[in-house]
């Protein structure tokens, strides 16, 4: 899938890459994999960055 | 060979099962069983599932610190997960791949960590992770 799902998590952010062939549709997924009550975004995946060396610092902005 | 019920030998069954999803089932002493989820990932650069089965999506936590989404949920916590994972340096360093005393590990859902031998968390180039149950 071309879309990931964020959401804030202890005070960075987590990123749910969805799989595409799991029959269900991006809304389905946040809401199961996204924590209750937690705010997300769907967001496409070229707005993540790939250099992961700061990854930890990262944050959710909504 | 079909399927056969007695009511005195209990059901059997063909020595190989292919089920509606595609996954075989083979017969035999003892008996071989499919997993119930599969996946395997990219953990560096932009985060990528590469293939597999019954599992809806992999969060990305952080620095080498993943979670495994089940699409449908195990029946009960005592699933056998196994991961490994692909080290991103080259070998230069000792890396695991594995589940954490305090990671989550439910029905739903079970974390994996990627480690150097000094304790901080790294990312693995690939991970692969299988459950049984």
């Amino acid at each position: 899938m071309d879309h990931r799902i964020v959401y804030p998590r202890n005070g960075g952010v987590a990123i749910i890459v969805p799989a595409a062939n799991c029959g269900l549709t991006l809304e389905q997924i946040a809401a199961k994999d996204v924590p209750a009550g937690v705010p997300y975004k769907i967001v496409h995946v070229s707005e993540i960055p790939s250099d992961r060396t700061f990854r930890d610092a990262w944050e959710y902005t909504s | 060979m079909s399927i056969t019920i007695d009511g005195g030998a209990g059901i059997t069954f063909p020595d190989t099962v292919q089920q509606t999803n595609g996954m075989t089932m083979t017969g035999g002493n003892p008996k071989y069983y499919a997993a119930r989820a599969w996946v395997n990932f990219n953990g560096t650069g932009t985060v990528t599932i590469r293939a597999a089965v019954n599992v809806s999506s992999i969060t990305d936590n952080g620095t080498g610190d993943y979670t495994i989404n089940f699409t449908t949920a195990m029946p009960d916590v005592n699933y056998a997960a196994v991961v490994v994972g692909q080290q991103n340096d080259g070998g230069s360093t000792n890396q695991t791949t594995q589940l954490f005393d305090g990671g989550v590990y439910t029905t739903s859902r079970f974390d994996v960590f990627g480690q150097s031998s000094n304790g901080s968390n790294v990312d693995s180039a690939i991970v692969c992770a299988v459950v049984f149950r």
